[in-house]
């Protein structure tokens, strides 16, 4: 390898090492790790940003407009979680198949939601 | 009737396989009776797909429920526009849309004398009627729209509120002609190297369409973006979700490819266009691939099934073959640049800051891609899946894309080879000074962080440097593609100040309560019912007041329906140059409403500058016997 193409690949290094370096300090504050719900619902989870997949549990909507403040309870069959959304009630939050949420455990060990996701398997066919 | 569409199909099927048999044995001499053979049967195939379409719709307008696709898609009462975009409100109407529009490329391609002339017409041809037998196999034994019901009912289940939008209308057929037309230099790619022609014609053939595929494909992403930007839940005009993002990595791509097709021929080479083609085009199969799979966590996607996997395979076959291609045929591409070409180039150059540019296109794909993909093989390394939200993309992109943009303004102060220094001072220094200033300004006035009075100062350097430049000299094709720039420019404006500029309000209001919004008073005069057949409507109204008077209004409502769980939302939004009001209506008890209220600053600007352009890549294609203006480098 001449002088020339070393100091090109070392140039062209330097950028990437910076994106890596980047990258990483962006993963720290935005990785959502997945959890299921026995795990939340087991274990006293840290701080850590956590992701659950689960079903709505029937009837544990309770919605405040005026705050706005939503509770609401996913299970996943074998356990319960209750979570805190401080935002809108989405319009297909019942009718979802699959909550998505992702939050953290506040100091008083309630978790909230900062990101509602909500799947409907049908949902671009149309409905049952 | 009702088996007329499904006959058509078969029929396309039919006759496509026909003429690719016959264009295989075919070969080179077009002129012969196979070769027209095999071209009308062609032709007839895209006329069979071209009516299977329309009976489809047919079914729809008149309410056809027998079709379990349009029973589940569409029902009486809904609007006829939305009725014809109710084709591809589901799986198999959208593949069938695709098949269409590939289709009608083909006839475009077929009536293509210079393809003729040159003996690539039937070669083209045969790599997209693969592609076309594909699709037409797919929709006839995988997942058909022309399934029937044993027991048709009386009405339809009718269209998911959230598609009967005019963003429906416009955004999936936009995207499907940008996705398809990356098919076409693909092929003439694929022809040309198979053949063992050594001309490198295919840079300059496919040339035009990239540039329209590209057209199409950002008007796909930006009516996308528009239309999430209305609806409540899918995180704004850009949230990176993963289907938005899998739209992004051959929009990225591709913006390479249309710069290095425009290198002039002493600096390409020819092996970085043949390999920016097969990417783009693998990535729009892969986007396909993600959307369809639902391998990924999105609020978009399609539900899981088994065209997951065949696109998935698809797409392996299409890389094997490409590497196979390029190995197989590498004494064929042009070397480039000789070293003695090449040591008249300098760093300051155009040749060298475009390859730059597409390097860091590359890279925030690369970024991007490895971001989205992240929860796939995150458990490896981590034991847990990861996700990664938009803070991690934001964070790692605009860095990159800042420089790319800085890069994109130097463009008209840059000479294609190499600038004196003396001269690029000349032209730098003033665009440079201003910038500097607004860079101090926007960050002073606003308070707003570096990132954003950077991209402010960047923009106002590309935009100073472009209008030098245009003053000075213009011809068609600078003229386009300054037009593009340009309106990215006013797009990175609007990006940046809809991000950093953001108000938000929760009210709770009684009729005849003022409130401060922004600059603005809004008042609220209670809330309105109205009725329909199957639905009612809850909305209210508020008058928006500047301090010179009434500004306007703005109305949100939300909709009950009778056959419906879901209420369906319709946020209100105020748009100016200057912000936007964006109104929710949260809840109410009796004429008591809980509303929220946001304000985005300059999100106008990002629509704007998408116009600019649009209008830029048609200056550029539109034939100069359309267009006068002085042409040529």
């Amino acid at each position: 390898m001449s002088s020339k193409k070393l100091k090109i690949v070392l140039i062209s290094l330097l950028p990437l090492l910076v994106l890596g370096f980047l990258a990483f300090r962006a993963f720290e504050n935005s990785a959502a790790y997945y959890y299921t719900i026995s795990e939340v619902a087991a274990k006293e989870m840290g701080e850590q940003k956590v992701r659950i997949k689960g079903q709505l549990v029937d009837d544990s909507v309770d919605y405040d407009a005026s705050i706005p403040l939503l509770k609401f309870s996913l299970t996943d069959g074998t356990a319960d979680v209750a979570v805190f959304y401080p935002g809108v009630l989405p319009d297909n939050l019942q009718h979802a198949d699959e909550v998505i949420i992702e939050g953290k455990f506040n100091s008083n060990r309630d978790f909230i939601v900062s990101k509602l996701m909500l799947q409907c398997p049908s949902k671009y066919e149309g409905e049952e | 009737m009702v088996y007329v569409g499904g006959s058509l199909l078969y029929l396309a099927l039919g006759l496509t396989v026909y003429a690719l048999i016959t264009q295989c044995l075919v070969k080179r001499d077009e002129g012969n009776s196979r070769g027209r053979s095999a071209r009308k049967a062609t032709t007839l195939s895209v006329v069979a797909v071209i009516f299977a379409t329309l009976s489809l719709v047919w079914a729809f307008v008149t309410n056809d429920f027998r079709f379990a696709y349009v029973a589940s898609n569409s029902q009486r009462s809904l609007p006829i526009i939305f009725k014809i975009s109710a084709l591809w409100a589901g799986q198999s109407g959208s593949l069938l849309l695709w098949l269409l529009i590939i289709s009608l490329l083909t006839l475009v391609v077929q009536a293509n004398g210079n393809y003729r002339k040159s003996g690539i017409s039937s070669g083209i041809t045969i790599v997209i009627n693969l592609v076309r037998v594909l699709f037409l196999i797919l929709l006839l034994f995988a997942t058909s729209p022309f399934e029937l019901l044993v027991d048709p009912p009386w009405d339809g289940t009718g269209l998911n509120p959230m598609l009967q939008s005019l963003g429906m209308v416009v955004h999936p057929p936009l995207l499907f002609l940008g996705f398809s037309g990356f098919l076409i230099p693909f092929a003439l790619v694929v022809v040309e190297l198979w053949r063992g022609s050594s001309s490198g014609t295919w840079v300059q053939r496919s040339r035009p369409w990239v540039l329209f595929s590209w057209l199409f494909l950002t008007a796909g992403i930006v009516t996308g973006g528009q239309w999430a930007y209305t609806e409540l839940g899918w995180g704004g005009y850009w949230a990176w979700d993963p289907v938005e993002n899998a739209s992004l990595f051959p929009w990225l791509t591709s913006t390479a490819l249309v710069h290095t097709l425009l290198l002039p021929k002493k600096t390409r080479t020819q092996v970085w266009s043949f390999f920016l083609i097969v990417i783009t085009f693998a990535l729009t199969i892969f986007g396909t691939f993600l959307t369809r799979s639902g391998i990924l966590d999105s609020v978009h996607a399609f539900s899981g099934g088994i065209l997951g996997s065949i696109f998935l395979g698809v797409l392996g076959v299409i890389l094997l073959f490409s590497l196979f291609l390029w190995w197989s045929r590498r004494s064929l591409f042009e070397q480039g640049s000789g070293d003695e070409a090449a040591s008249s180039i300098t760093v300051l150059s155009k040749s060298v800051s475009i390859q730059g540019g597409n390097i860091l296109l590359l890279l925030i794909c690369l970024t991007v891609f490895l971001g989205t993909m992240f929860p796939l093989y995150s458990s490896i390394f981590l034991g847990r899946e990861v996700v990664l939200d938009a803070d991690f993309f934001n964070q790692l992109t605009v860095p990159l894309f800042l420089l790319l943009l800085l890069l994109m303004g130097m463009a008209p102060v840059l000479d294609w080879y190499s600038t004196d220094n003396e001269r690029f001072c000349r032209r730098v220094w003033l665009p440079a000074l201003v910038s500097l200033g607004v860079a101090v300004l926007t960050y002073r006035v606003q308070g707003s962080g570096v990132l954003a009075s950077i991209a402010f100062a960047i923009a106002t350097f590309g935009a100073i440097t472009h209008f030098q430049d245009l003053l000075g000299h213009c011809y068609k094709r600078k003229l386009g593609a300054y037009l593009v720039h340009l309106g990215i420019i006013v797009m990175l404006v609007g990006i940046t100040g809809s991000s950093i500029f953001v108000d938000d309000l929760f009210l709770q209001v009684q009729p005849g309560d003022k409130v401060q919004a922004g600059g603005y008073v809004l008042e609220y005069s209670g809330l309105k019912t109205r009725y329909g057949s199957d639905r009612y409507t809850v909305g209210t109204t508020l008058i928006i007041r500047k301090s010179n008077g009434v500004a306007g209004e703005i109305t949100a409502e939300k909709t009950f329906w009778e056959n419906r769980r879901q209420p369906s939302t319709r946020v209100g939004i105020f748009s100016t140059f200057k912000e936007d009001l964006y109104l929710n209506l949260v809840g109410w008890e009796s004429q008591v409403a809980q509303l929220h209220v946001q304000r985005f600053s300059l999100v106008r600007w990002i629509w704007f500058g998408s116009l600019l352009v649009y209008l830029g890549v048609l200056v550029i294609l539109v034939p100069s016997k359309i267009l006068r203006l002085k042409s040529g480098r």
